[in-house]
């Protein structure tokens, strides 16, 4: 386990984040993140000058800073974590004006060794991007990235599969203050009329539940994963009569963390970050692959 | 003319769709037909409104005109609002003789003893239905007339619907008033909650049509049927169990529209069971659960459920029991004895 500063990577908590899958960048370098800075910066304002509508009147500089992270990694073959923000601040005034955060992108790869290790020297490992703020400022960013090191951004999926692991994988998890229930959305949207099903267990039942499912603490078998989610749906069959098997399952959400079948997530929990950050790592390297 | 009464009536047009719009203002009769004459309603809805005002203005309309006009959308539009229904009862079988005079002198003298600060307008349709309409204030605030609650109430019957809006520490109050007004003894609210004011209404009213739990003697293979012209090659697997599942959905849905709710949430306490071989959780306590339904149409939805495999026919009674009950919110607990796995909602 890496010693992380919590502190360092507590940004990434209580945030929706977008989650998008990035293929190895050519030619990056960690020391020259100032420069970087300095040409997205003239890439932003030049889009900007394109034409995007702006607030007339209020002359916005949109400010951006490219720094890295150590403490956002799995292991020491992980590269630093890359973060980029952007900032508006009102021209009017350059001495003392207000900046405010108005987007930010990670990069970052978890132990993800297996991607990197094949790897030629000239590639930068970092298959898993989180974005957070407007979905334009996102556009702008990656097209740079996409344009500069010749890498590719797609949206990151997570299938019902994936989503029923983290299901399991999260309720096992030790919280202190058990306050948030265990809850499943499905969604069946072929119907005549769409039809969404939120089912939110007590997370003290769904542990006790996944605890009796589970045989070796400390390792997850789809076998498992299936018959917790086995009794989760038998349980709601025998009341309702509905195979939830046959709908969608859309998003999880527990105290640890809650996800969405388009990509996005919310990391609730400092404790288990670096474990969810692994996952999701895991699922990017795979959408690349 | 006040200003905060010119807002409030440009703030209530602009809601209303712009075909809509001359429809309503002659409805609201507050203007005359030569006022309504004199403005152009192809312009956009923002100088429509100023038109409106306008005119309002030559007519000194006062806050007592305005809420008619709130009132007369909300009826034309109740759906963009939740209602919650409320049965009263009393002790004693007759039917007194219902004085709309004395229930509006009722019902504003209970509220107003209380707060001195309150709109409140009444305005009477067809249906026997009497819209309420208060503003709520508080002892030293005028009226918020954008913080409305709305009542419905059928005379005829011991229902009331309400839209409360946010302000819900006023609805003990509003409940008091209209039990006095009423002559009843006391209100309960109903589990029962929907956009769709008709659709509530139609459950309370028993006016959708309901299925009768008779046997049904197979009317489907009985009717003559047109002959389709099909590909003689396309043979119907399952033919019998399509129509077993169709057969059962109508007898347990009924034939008719379902009525329109968009949610219908249960909060189940009751035990998980398993299969022993499975040798998972055997807890002597209930399995916590908060399961929530959701759809622009829900019964119709739920309905469509058994036909596209998705679930077994009939559906389950917690959910079809749904118009009969008159609620969509349940708490379901194990029913304790003779039958295992039945359950019981309090």
């Amino acid at each position: 386990q890496h010693n992380a500063d919590p502190q360092k990577t507590a940004f990434l908590l209580r945030k929706q984040w977008t989650l998008y899958s990035v293929t190895p960048l050519y030619g990056f370098s960690s020391a020259h993140l100032k420069h970087y800075a300095r040409l997205l910066s003239a890439f932003t304002a030049a889009e900007k000058q394109k034409g995007l509508a702006v607030e007339v009147g209020v002359e916005l500089d949109i400010k951006v800073t490219v720094s890295n992270i150590p403490d956002l990694k799995g292991s020491d073959r992980d590269q630093d974590a890359i973060l980029v923000q952007l900032s508006l601040r009102s021209s009017a005034s350059q001495k003392n004006s207000e900046e405010k955060l108005v987007w930010s992108g990670c990069f970052c790869c978890v132990s993800g060794d297996h991607l990197s290790e094949n790897l030629p020297e000239d590639f930068t490992c970092l298959p898993l991007f989180l974005a957070n703020g407007a979905e334009g400022y996102t556009s702008i960013v990656g097209s740079w990235f996409q344009k500069t090191f010749d890498c590719c951004f797609r949206r990151l999926a997570i299938s019902p599969l994936n989503l029923s692991w983290m299901a399991a994988m999260w309720t096992g998890c030790q919280v202190d203050k058990t306050t948030s229930a265990m809850e499943l959305v499905f969604s069946a949207p072929c119907l005549p009329y769409p039809l969404d099903i939120s089912y939110a267990i007590h997370p003290e039942d769904a542990k006790a539940l996944w605890d009796t499912v589970q045989k070796t603490p400390g390792e997850i078998t789809q076998e498992e994963v299936d018959v917790f989610m086995d009794c989760l749906y038998s349980h709601f069959h025998r009341h309702f009569k509905i195979h939830l098997s046959a709908t969608k399952l859309v998003k999880v959400s527990t105290a640890i963390a809650s996800a969405h079948c388009d990509g996005i997530i919310k990391f609730l929990q400092s404790k288990y970050l670096a474990g969810v950050l692994t996952l999701l790592t895991e699922l990017a390297i795979s959408q690349i692959q | 003319m006040d200003e905060t009464v010119a807002e409030y009536i440009r703030r209530t047009v602009l809601k209303i769709p712009r075909d809509e719009i001359k429809m309503i203002l002659q409805k609201w009769g507050f203007l005359s037909e030569a006022q309504l004459e004199t403005i152009n309603f192809h312009q956009i809805k923002d100088n429509i409104s100023q038109d409106v005002v306008q005119l309002c203005e030559e007519n000194s309309a006062d806050i007592k005109q305005a809420a008619v006009l709130d009132i007369i959308y909300n009826n034309i539009y109740p759906n963009k609002r939740i209602w919650s229904v409320y049965q009263m009862n009393k002790t004693g079988e007759e039917t007194e003789f219902f004085d709309l005079t004395d229930f509006k002198k009722k019902f504003k003298r209970l509220l107003r003893s209380a707060l001195k600060n309150v709109t409140i307008n009444f305005r009477e349709y067809e249906d026997n239905a009497i819209w309420i309409r208060i503003a709520w204030g508080t002892p030293y605030t005028k009226p918020n007339q954008y913080k409305t609650s709305y009542v419905v109430y059928h005379s005829q019957t011991p229902y009331v619907f309400i839209s409360a809006s946010v302000l819900r520490s006023n609805l003990p109050l509003l409940c008091q008033a209209l039990v006095v007004a009423s002559n009843y003894q006391d209100i309960r609210e109903m589990e029962l909650r929907s956009h769709s004011l008709n659709s509530l209404k139609d459950i309370v009213f028993k006016r959708y049509s309901q299925n009768f739990q008779t046997y049904c003697p197979r009317p489907l293979t009985e009717r003559n049927v047109a002959p389709e012209t099909v590909d003689l090659r396309i043979i119907q697997e399952n033919r019998n169990e399509k129509e077993r599942i169709q057969r059962l959905n109508r007898e347990v849905f009924g034939d008719g529209p379902q009525p329109k709710i968009e949610f219908a949430q249960y909060k189940l306490e009751t035990m998980f069971k398993s299969d022993p071989k499975m040798d998972v959780l055997d807890k002597k306590e209930p399995f916590r659960c908060l399961v929530k339904f959701s759809s622009p149409h829900l019964l119709e939805s739920l309905k469509s459920l058994a036909p596209a495999g998705m679930a077994d026919a009939p559906l389950s009674p917690l959910l079809t029991c749904i118009p009969q009950k008159a609620r969509n919110y349940f708490k379901i607990r194990e029913k304790k004895g003779f039958l295992p796995g039945s359950f019981v909602s309090p």
